[in-house]
């Protein structure tokens, strides 16, 4: 890759009145982030932030990105997936709305849709790259690569080098360990600058928040973080809401088969996987659920939800969804005893809930295409089951993922927690954060209107019965909601 | 409403007097009675109507209906409406004495019920109402018209029909009339539209479910419920039980009606498979032995038995009794215990009769209210339009559903859309394509 700083890097300009267009629609659709725009349009809280973010570069990402410089903030802009960005979204984010193709008046923005690792990471590292030599003041993350390649240089120039990779390392590790290589040669000092320049980070998602938790339990952790993932309502709406919507779409998109009457397995009942029953079941589906932790297993047959194993059901239901946070669990040779055509899909975070490999390394079975994202695996008895998404993620790879309103909700958390972490700084001491419920509320509340919600308001006296201030925090922080 | 004084009534029928529990309760029949009226405006809309237009004028009516507090509000409109109304118990367990004090205690015409009355009784009853040599008669399972015909031939020549409630009932008549032997016009009150709707699905599907729970106080989140038959009550059931969080079977015999059951979402099986899975059986067929001897030998320990049909032979209950080796009456309250002989118990609830009566207060009013509407109307169009119609079973008209539906919108608050003139001739025309 060159060394050179380019303004930003997509894959068609061309493209940016269509993603325009589409982010105009979305901001209907966003109203907590148009909200903060609106409440925030004098103050400017993010005046003087430079703000990196690592985040999938779709178009509700473009009203979040234009949300934070509408109130003061510069911002440079990575995919935090190498098949996540949508190329008309980037396009327009790089145009900006006041610019045209011929002269872009958008944020630096390196994404298009299918990098490879090389290209994915050099991405990273230019949306952390400032010009004049600044580094990012604060860290906008989904997954924590961006976190994950500040306190690795850091670590390797305190260290004066970096190790070669071992036997066993990923590709992509290798890759990483190669970007630090040569910024360490040519900028001996410049990851340490960053990280001190840093005033912290706010992660979007579970993994990320994961990454961010075993830092600070070893001491690692270089700056403060704010953990988004675990506001309810990002993590509601995000897992339940949003996968309820986005799973049936997924199937419907990828096979169109009728739901109703089908017999459809949830491996999973935690948020996820209550999104996913509810859905599935909201077709008329008869779902069953699996699970290995006895309280969401008593939930789901409160739920009226028959409760078995994949085992017991594997050979006679007609839809299989993983929904655990976990692997291993669709085997290859529960795959070969299902019924023929049987539909599988996932739609945990990681594709290796369903044992893609040890299937292709069945003896006999071949792979037709169908479309893309939808593959017929024939087994050698000629029986095939149809595999969505190749195992990743189905409600993004065959549908579009999370709706509009459903990430103003996680977005709006984000802008809240950027402003809480640049304006308050001094609030929040080294370690990982939860936005103070108060915000929580807010962001629940700037959602309120467009549903023509009418909120009742506690009179005085019944706040003081409970206990609560009257314009909250109403629960406790150790409510579940 | 219904406690005019005699004298002010029209005159008592000459005949039987009535035959009822507890003359005292009157008193406490006629207010329950008015609370049932409060929560049937429909009714109470059709009444104001009879009370104008005397549609029963010098008319005698036999009735065979549950004696509850909503049919004491229909016999008080016909009565309104000129009748002479007698009543019997369409249901021994379902009668409650003191609605049938307060209907006896009023003029217009006899009431012949007891709560627990026997099977001797119960037909003692039957022939007290036919005594009065009835012109129109209104029925609940067909027991009433089979005996007139079986038994009181001579009274058929002044039958000029009349309408009967439930879905067994009509399949009776259907049964009489193919073989010729049904002597006068009999309208299928349950088979319109706002009826099934109402009275089979949403009140038969609340008052089952309000029946089990009454008689067990058993959580059902969780638990397999067995429903079979999916026909309008069966449905009914099916969703109520899912919507509080069980987990339901469906068992029928009809394919287009299991495949319904089935695109619902609700896994269809044959009973002898759905037997041992099952922790609540509720049978909603109009048939018989549904659940058999072979069906009780496999079932769970503890599981729980009611029938919301009309009559007590969904579930075969003297094979119950040969399977068991001891029988632990009233548990609780309409719950009886029969023990197997490996130990297992199955809970019989209301005796195998129709548990949303017996163990519950059947229909809410609101359901009745529709379903009396029907009655009323249809039995006010047979008074006037009889010679028109031949012997045999008539559908209410359409024109008279559409008219109770509209009355009930009305007593809801709730305004739709008309037709306007060209949108008639849209749907009227041929001409139009697209």
């Amino acid at each position: 890759m060159s060394a050179e700083i380019l303004p930003f890097k997509v894959a068609d300009l061309s493209l940016a009145e269509f993603g325009r267009k589409e982010i105009r629609l979305a901001e209907h659709e966003m109203p907590g982030l148009m909200a903060v725009r609106a409440e925030y349009a004098d103050a400017q809280p993010l005046r003087g932030a430079r703000i990196t973010g690592s985040l999938h570069m779709t178009v509700q990402t473009a009203v979040l990105i234009e949300t934070l410089t509408a109130i003061g903030a510069q911002v440079r802009w990575a995919s935090c997936n190498i098949f996540s960005t949508q190329d008309h979204a980037a396009a327009a984010v790089a145009v900006g709305p006041d610019g045209t193709p011929e002269d872009p008046k958008g944020i630096p923005v390196f994404a298009w849709k299918g990098e490879t690792l090389d290209e994915y990471w050099w991405c990273t590292e230019q949306a952390l790259t400032w010009p004049a030599g600044d580094g990012p003041s604060m860290l906008l993350d989904d997954g924590g690569d961006a976190t994950l390649l500040v306190h690795k240089g850091a670590e390797y120039e305190r260290a004066g080098a970096v190790p070669s990779a071992a036997d066993g390392d990923s590709d992509e590790w290798r890759v990483v360990l190669g970007v630090l290589r040569r910024s360490l040669s040519a900028h001996p000092a410049k990851w340490t600058a960053i990280a001190a320049q840093v005033r912290g980070v706010t992660e979007e998602t579970t993994t990320g928040v994961h990454r961010l938790y075993e830092m600070a339990s070893a001491g690692t952790l270089q700056f403060p973080a704010i953990n988004v993932n675990d506001s309810v309502t990002k993590s509601k709406f995000d897992n339940k809401y949003g996968c309820r919507h986005s799973l049936v779409d997924g199937i419907n998109r990828a096979t169109d088969v009728l739901i109703g009457g089908k017999v459809a397995v949830v491996c999973g009942y935690g948020d996820v996987g209550k999104g996913c029953a509810e859905s599935l079941r909201g077709q008329r589906a008869r779902v069953i659920v699996t699970e290995i932790d006895p309280i969401c297993a008593l939930q789901a047959a409160m739920d009226g939800f028959q409760v078995a194993t994949l085992e017991d059901v594997v050979s006679s239901a007609d839809i299989f969804v993983s929904a655990t946070g976990n692997f291993h669990i669709i085997t290859a040779g529960q795959m070969s005893r299902m019924k023929h055509q049987a539909i599988v899909g996932n739609i945990g975070h990681f594709d290796n809930e369903i044992d893609m490999a040890g299937l292709a390394a069945v003896p006999g079975i071949s792979k037709i295409s169908i479309k893309p994202q939808v593959d017929e695996w024939v087994f050698a008895d000629g029986h095939s089951v149809i595999v969505l998404s190749e195992g990743r993620l189905l409600n993004l790879g065959n549908a579009t993922g999370h709706p509009s309103f459903v990430m103003s909700n996680s977005f709006t958390n984000q802008v809240m927690a950027q402003v809480e972490l640049f304006t308050r700084t001094q609030a929040y001491p080294l370690g990982v954060h939860t936005l103070p419920k108060h915000l929580d509320e807010k962001v629940a509340r700037l959602h309120l209107d467009a549903l023509g919600v009418r909120l009742t308001r506690l009179t005085r006296e019944q706040a003081d019965y409970i206990g609560v201030p009257v314009d909250g925090p109403y629960k406790p922080d150790h409510y579940r909601y | 409403m219904g406690q005019a004084e005699p004298a002010a009534g029209p005159p008592r029928a000459a005949g039987p007097l009535s035959d009822i529990a507890d003359p005292g309760l009157a008193a406490a029949g006629l207010a329950r009675i008015g609370w049932a009226e409060r929560a049937m405006p429909v009714l109470g809309r059709i009444r104001a109507g009879f009370e104008a237009e005397q549609p029963f004028a010098g008319l005698t009516v036999a009735a065979c209906l549950h004696v509850t507090a909503e049919t004491g509000a229909l016999v008080n409109v016909l009565r309104a409406g000129g009748a002479l109304v007698h009543l019997a118990a369409s249901n021994p367990l379902s009668t409650q004495d003191d609605v049938a004090a307060a209907l006896a205690a009023c003029p217009g015409g006899t009431v012949s019920a007891r709560s627990g009355a026997d099977r001797k009784t119960y037909y003692e009853h039957i022939h007290r109402a036919l005594d009065c040599a009835p012109a129109l008669v209104i029925d609940d399972g067909c027991d009433l018209v089979t005996t007139l015909h079986a038994e009181r031939p001579e009274l058929l020549a002044g039958v000029l029909g009349g309408c009967e409630s439930t879905m067994t009932g009509v399949t009776r008549l259907r049964r009489m009339a193919a073989a010729g032997a049904l002597a006068f016009p009999m309208a299928a009150a349950n088979a319109s539209e706002t009826r099934r709707m109402l009275d089979n699905r949403f009140g038969t599907g609340q008052s089952a479910i309000d029946g089990v729970i009454r008689a067990t106080n058993t959580l059902l989140a969780g638990k397999v419920v067995v429903v079979a038959g999916f026909g309008s009550a069966g449905t009914g059931i099916a969703e109520r039980a899912r919507g509080l969080g069980s987990r339901v079977i469906v068992t029928e015999t009809d394919p287009v009606r299991a495949l319904d059951a089935v695109l619902q979402g609700y896994l269809v099986l044959p009973m002898a498979a759905a037997a041992p899975l099952g922790e609540v059986f509720i049978t909603a067929t109009g048939s018989r032995a549904v659940i058999a001897p072979a069906h009780l030998a496999v079932m769970r320990d503890g599981a729980i038995l009611a029938n919301a049909g009309h009559f007590d032979v969904e579930i075969d209950v003297p094979g119950l009794g040969e399977l068991a080796v001891a029988v632990h009456p009233e548990v609780r309250p309409h719950a009886d215990e029969y023990v197997l002989t490996d130990g297992r118990r199955l809970i019989l609830l209301a005796e195998g009769r129709v548990v949303n009566l017996v163990a519950a207060e059947g229909h809410p009013a609101a359901v009745m209210d529709l379903s009396f509407a029907a009655q009323a109307l249809v039995l006010a169009w047979l008074a006037h339009d009889h010679a028109g119609l031949a012997p045999g079973v008539h559908d209410v008209p359409a024109a008279i559903d559409a008219k109770i539906a509209s009355l009930m919108l009305a007593s809801l608050g709730t305004e739709i859309d008309e037709l306007t003139v060209a949108q008639r001739d849209y749907l009227d025309s041929w001409r139009y394509g697209c």
